[in-house]
């Protein structure tokens, strides 16, 4: 280019260059040539002494899809959008599926067989999609987790693959012992292995910043795991710990569920005795109130009436925002 | 004031006369807009969320705005024949460059300057209605002064995609500059693959050429810290100050070729 | 090294066989000269015409002096200095062809911004700005955006622009193109208030009666080859070769009396008459001959080759 441009430059029969404004090619070729040398420095300067905190990983990175590399600058924008994406989801699909069920649809828990038309299908790929445009995205762990491993219809009851997305931010931040802690909670709450989630409280609890009780927690759990006293004193301590309101929520449903349970308890004995003392199984709760054994309706931590079905048994209403209480754990034993 | 200095200023008040800043008002909306309807979508991320959208909408307004403005620079001067008329003033061709250069830059830095205003503004409106969960599930501050960082290298990585518009204008049309300067804009983003090429080919050729390139070619991604800034971590002063001085060198490189060229062109 | 060392300061304008090749053609590009070998040299104090039809070299040639454009080969000198030098331009006023300036700032603006290139001060600014504006007639408009100026308007803005720095050599390009007769009386009034002031105007132009009435020299330009130059009434070729006389109310008995007396005879409308007499008879004579019997003179005047006839004409000798 600058040679052809060079080109019209001649020498006049005085021996001086007509382009007297322009600078000799000489200088700006010296010039460039020194630029690009402190370019160069400093860039191996850069590289060397200077690395900037990695915030991908960058085997991921290479095997990652060409569309993921088109975002170049706007990752953490597109990480946003989708973490966007799949709250909405994963909110429209519960709401649908609620409305489904109070409109009287089947709502049983999907057999392996047979799937439900409604279902959370498209969650873990959109959380996926999220963490790997953005791998520091601490809240899509945490929540995306939380969903995932709850049982249907409240959420798809995949904890399998709650634990691979925990397992996943563990990878980019290695120094995040709340993701152990949560992969431990999945074991204990969803899986009802108490020596993995012990394994998991107890790895947490090595990572430097931990706090004191999750290494009590670990021991609970291989003391006591599955029985009501252990879940309380987990979801307790997950209330107390909790990041944020969601969290926070979720905790305190939790013990909702685990007071509902007791409470379901100490109805069904009322309700069996009785059934002994008047020799009729009671369907309703009128004749227990006139029976004197009751105030009045009972109702579960939400508001919610208790259920009395025809061979009496004391159920949750399905419309209680509790519904379904979780499958009791086994304790821990050989069994699990 | 030198003569570069009345052809920047000139610069400036042909991008505000024509209507350029208009994009921030764009930005506000945007940015007011998300402020109010990511708190009903998201989950305690609202903060985190308009950081990111900030930050991003700062780079492809910057980027529009350097590169369509940049390579119209001089060409316009030359397609209107101004340049017949300012060339017969008592100057040379590089202050026409350089001049024309600063001039872009001092309109870049005004609506850099004024949309982190306004990005800061509603970050702490949104920080202000925050409540106590979602303070403390926060892993920077809202108000943080890193960004700042972030933004200070956005803006050197501009003055840099600048340069680089200006110097193909100086001897290509307007649609085949802005051709080639989005393709070193995409080039520098991944030029940090090139340098890890030889862990993925084995020719030796291929690993000299790519070495090469990556050493040539204007490298972008460096200045590119936004997720760093926002995830809270740390981006060193002595990491700012290379990166700011490889961006100075590399504008001094575009900047004394497109002279080189620019003063020996023939306006025919 | 030792610059022009034949040259001495006295002329404004020098050139020595300053010579323009373009290369043309996508392919295979082949050199088409522009301008070939022109010498000129043009004295301090002159009003220059130079002259030509277009597309003859005009252009090339003061491009070629701005340094728009390089010589292939050749030298030049403004006011005594090189091409190119700063120190020149300082002291030069330039109109191009066809002006365009940037149409998103006002006259006063653009007179500021060109002001402050040449290193005036604020107060000096406002100074000449005020006082040229209201010298090429548009002081009212100079808040307006030169946008919604009309060709004319910018060729005045143009023409005060180039007189900011007070020049000792104006160069202007076409100067009377693109103006209403108005337009052209003025900046014939401003050329000569120029001379008067002690400045060089060198002009190209390609109708000859703006020479005419302005120029004390002239060169001539063909096909990018000088053909003549120096004073307008030395060249033999364009001086007046007849007149040209328009009468009114005229009786055509009258008229066919004349006979041979007119060259030519054309009917313009009623009464009307256009006649063209030869150089030998004086038209004074004939102007009161026919104003005795009742005709009115409409208009008398000189008639002379066209320059592109003298172009034909001297392209056709071979020279």
């Amino acid at each position: 280019m600058l040679s052809r441009l060079n080109g019209g430059t001649r020498k006049t029969s005085g021996g001086r260059d007509l382009r007297s404004t322009s600078v000799s090619s000489v200088v700006v070729l010296l010039s460039l040539t020194v630029l690009f040398a402190a370019a160069i420095g400093l860039q191996v300067v850069r590289d060397t002494r200077y690395p900037l905190p990695a915030t991908t990983e960058e085997s991921l990175y290479l095997t990652r899809q060409a569309a993921n590399r088109i975002a170049f600058s706007f990752r953490p924008l597109g990480a946003d959008l989708y973490w966007i994406r799949a709250i909405q989801y994963y909110g429209s699909r519960k709401r649908e599926i609620d409305a489904a069920s109070l409109a009287g649809a089947k709502t049983a828990a999907p057999s392996p067989g047979s799937r439900p038309a409604l279902n959370y299908d498209l969650l873990y790929p959109l959380l996926d999609i999220t963490t790997t445009l953005d791998p520091r995205f601490n809240i899509a762990y945490r929540f995306g987790s939380i969903f995932l491993a709850e049982p249907y219809p409240a959420g798809p009851g995949r904890p399998d693959l709650a634990i691979a997305l925990l397992e996943k931010g563990a990878q980019a931040m290695p120094g995040k012992w709340e993701y152990m802690e949560d992969i431990g909670f999945v074991y204990y709450w969803n899986l009802h292995n108490y020596p993995m989630a012990a394994a998991y409280f107890n790895r947490g609890a090595d990572l430097p910043g931990a706090p004191w009780w999750l290494r009590s927690l670990a021991a609970t759990t291989l003391a006591k795991g599955g029985q009501r006293s252990a879940s309380r004193l987990l979801w307790g301590q997950m209330l107390e710990s909790a990041a944020d309101e969601r969290a926070r929520e979720a905790a305190g449903r939790r013990l909702q569920q685990l007071d509902a349970l007791d409470q379901i308890e100490q109805l069904q004995r009322l309700v069996d005795a009785v059934a002994a003392r008047t020799g009729t199984v009671p369907t309703t709760w009128p004749p227990l109130i006139k029976a004197g054994a009751l105030r009045g309706t009972p109702v579960d931590p939400r508001g919610a009436p208790y259920e009395l079905s025809a061979s009496g048994q004391v159920k949750l209403s399905p419309q209680s925002p509790l519904f379904p209480l979780p499958v009791e754990p086994t304790p821990y034993g050989p069994t699990s | 004031m030198t003569s570069l200095g009345w052809i920047a200023v000139n610069g400036f008040r042909e991008s505000v006369r024509d209507k350029v800043l208009y994009n921030l008002v764009a930005f506000a909306i945007l940015l007011m807009g998300a402020s109010l309807v990511l708190g009903q979508l998201t989950a305690g991320q609202d903060l985190k969320i308009i950081k990111d959208l900030g930050l991003s909408a700062m780079s492809i307004f910057g980027l529009f705005i350097a590169v369509f403005i940049g390579i119209g620079l001089v060409f316009k001067e030359v397609e209107r024949r101004s340049i017949y008329n300012l060339l017969s003033k008592p100057i040379r061709r590089h202050e026409v460059v350089v001049g024309k250069y600063a001039g872009l830059v001092l309109t870049l830095t005004v609506n850099i300057v004024i949309m982190t205003v306004a990005l800061y503004a509603v970050l702490a409106y949104v920080a202000w209605g925050e409540n106590e969960f979602a303070r403390q599930a926060r892993e920077t501050p809202a108000l943080d002064p890193a960004l700042l960082k972030a933004i200070a290298l956005l803006l050197v990585q501009l003055m840099v995609v600048t340069a680089i518009a200006l110097f193909f204008s100086t001897f290509s049309t307007p649609i085949l500059s802005a051709a080639l300067t989005f393709g070193v804009y995409v080039a520098g983003y991944f030029s940090a693959d090139l340098r890890n090429i030889d862990q993925v080919v084995d020719s030796r050729l291929t690993q000299t050429l790519a070495r090469g390139l990556y050493y040539t070619l204007p490298n972008l991604a460096p200045f590119d810290v936004a997720s760093q800034a926002v995830h809270g971590l740390p981006i060193t002063a002595g990491y700012m100050a290379v990166t700011i001085a490889y961006a100075i060198v590399y504008i001094a490189i575009l900047l004394v070729a497109g002279s080189a060229v620019f003063s020996r062109r023939e306006f025919k | 090294m030792v610059a022009f060392p034949l040259v001495t300061v006295a002329f404004a304008i020098e050139t020595v066989d300053l010579t323009k090749d373009y290369s043309v053609g996508f392919w295979r590009k082949r050199p088409r000269r522009a301008l070939d070998r022109l010498s000129l040299q043009v004295e301090r104090g002159e009003v220059f015409g130079f002259l030509g039809p277009n597309g003859a070299g005009k252009t090339t040639t003061l491009k070629l002096l701005l340094q728009l454009v390089f010589p292939t080969a050749g030298r030049a000198q403004l006011l005594g200095c090189p091409l190119g030098d700063p120190a020149a331009k300082r002291r030069l006023g330039y109109l191009p062809e066809q002006p365009y300036f940037y149409d998103y700032l006002s006259a006063e603006e653009l007179m500021d911004y060109f002001g402050g290139l040449f290193g005036l001060g604020l107060s000096e600014r406002r100074r000449r700005t005020n006082a040229l504006l209201d010298e090429v007639g548009i002081g009212a408009e100079r808040r307006l955006q030169l946008r919604k100026f009309s060709k004319g308007m910018l060729q005045r803005v143009g023409i005060a622009q180039a007189l900011l720095n007070e020049p000792e050599l104006v160069i202007l390009d076409e100067p009377m193109s693109g103006l209403d007769p108005l337009g052209r009386r003025d900046v014939r009034g401003l050329i000569l208030r120029l001379r008067d002031r002690g400045c060089t105007v060198f002009f190209s132009s390609h109708v000859l009666s703006d020479a005419e009435t302005l120029c004390s020299k002239v060169a001539i330009l063909a096909k990018g080859c000088l053909v003549a130059s120096g004073r307008l009434s030395d060249m033999l070729a364009l001086q007046v070769r007849g007149w040209e006389l328009v009468v009114a109310d005229t009786p055509d008995a009258l008229v066919a009396a004349l006979g041979t007396r007119a060259t030519r005879v054309v009917r313009i409308g009623e009464g009307r008459f256009s006649l063209e007499l030869p150089l030998g008879a004086p038209p004074e004579r004939m102007v009161a001959e026919l104003a005795a019997a009742g005709a009115k003179l409409v208009s008398l005047t000189p008639l002379h080759e066209t320059l592109e006839d003298f172009f034909v004409q001297r392209v056709g000798e071979g020279t």
